[in-house]
């Protein structure tokens, strides 16, 4: 009886840490993967909720940023893959090199434009691409996304060149 | 000013609160609404039990106590069965998303087979002997009294028209799990 009190007590100050640390990243998170705003407060509740729940797992074996990372984006996959009008529209990352990048003008286009093309962009990719372009924009290292996604950091490597090329034909010279 | 990880970085944020009481509320909720499925079958199924058990004491005759005596037993097993195929399994939440689509998609399947052998699993062979067996002396008797067959013509429609229907969305469910397994099939091939 204690000890689930305990369990409790570190359950929901460990979600409260996160909820703190991790709260604007998570919402980028639901951002990449829901375009509508009611569905997207429905997912990041979602996502708080699964969170939460998995804190009475947490064994430390990995660090607490990749765990909330891997929840996050397990439980948004879920939610793309139940909708199948979305997900039968997924492409790789791989189908971007064959596709043209927007023309200088849109290129210089307004902060907002931009961050609407790159969710456009981000919005069209399958889960596993869409995880590590995510993980790249918040800055992680290879290693880091290799962590969350399970892959090989040479996978990674490949894949994070692929995603530069790409944000360079479709944001400029900044893309790099 | 281009740079997307500024520009991802620095998007406008929606302010988000939840407190642990209502995410508290909302894991129980989570929770009821995966199990409620199964606790509903089995609800249904003792039920049965109880309402097939009750007519078991009450039969004269021996060949109708053992039909009720089965559809009895049929509901419990009916029951457990529910509870053995769907209810939910749990996965790690932290495992990596190819994992997570994998799951979902053995879930699926596991909800097909379910379905597919449904009429074993739901021990409808049984439940149609005892309820043969149950009906058998009143039939019987109902050969010399033309009368009584014909109080049963609405019953026997009424099992008909389930019968026909319980086949057709069988195979409607399981033509759309079967669809989707494929699909999701398709989808893991194309992003390994």
């Amino acid at each position: 009886m204690q000890s689930t009190a305990v369990q409790n007590a570190s359950q929901t100050s460990l979600y409260e840490q996160v909820a703190e640390t991790f709260g604007p990243a998570l919402d980028r998170l639901a951002r990449a993967y829901e375009l509508d705003a009611e569905a997207r407060r429905d997912l990041l509740q979602d996502i708080h909720l699964q969170l939460w729940r998995s804190f009475a797992y947490f064994d430390q074996r990995c660090s607490l940023r990749t765990w909330v990372y891997r929840v996050a984006h397990n439980v948004a996959t879920k939610h793309v893959m139940r909708q199948r009008r979305i997900r039968d529209r997924l492409v790789n990352i791989e189908n971007f090199d064959f596709m043209p990048g927007p023309d200088q003008a849109e290129l210089a286009a307004s902060q907002t434009e931009a961050l609407g093309r790159l969710s456009t962009l981000i919005q069209r990719l399958k889960p596993l691409d869409r995880q590590i372009i995510v993980s790249y924009l918040e800055d992680m290292d290879a290693s880091s996304i290799g962590e969350i996604t399970g892959l090989s950091a040479a996978n990674i490597s490949m894949k994070v060149h692929r995603i530069k090329n790409i944000l360079k034909r479709w944001f400029g010279e900044g893309g790099l | 000013m281009n740079d997307p990880r500024t520009i991802w970085q620095n998007q406008p944020k929606e302010p988000f609160r939840m407190s642990v009481d209502e995410m508290r509320l909302r894991a129980q909720r989570f929770q009821m609404k995966a199990r409620f499925k199964v606790v509903y079958s089995i609800t249904i199924g003792l039920s049965i039990c109880v309402f097939f058990g009750w007519n078991c004491i009450r039969a004269q005759e021996v060949l109708s106590r053992m039909g009720f005596g089965l559809l009895s037993v049929c509901g419990i097993y009916f029951g457990y069965q529910a509870y053995k195929w769907i209810w939910p399994s749990d996965l790690p939440p932290d495992s990596p998303v190819s994992t997570s689509i994998e799951f979902y998609r053995s879930e699926l399947e596991r909800r097909r087979d379910y379905s597919l052998h449904g009429w074993r699993r739901s021990g409808l062979t049984f439940c149609f002997l005892g309820l043969a067996m149950a009906l058998a002396p009143g039939l019987i008797d109902s050969l010399h009294n033309p009368r009584l067959l014909v109080n049963t013509v609405p019953f026997f429609a009424l099992l008909t028209v389930w019968f026909v229907a319980f086949l057709y969305l069988k195979k409607r469910g399981q033509n759309k799990l079967q669809r989707e397994i494929d699909e999701l099939r398709t989808f893991e091939r194309a992003e390994s």
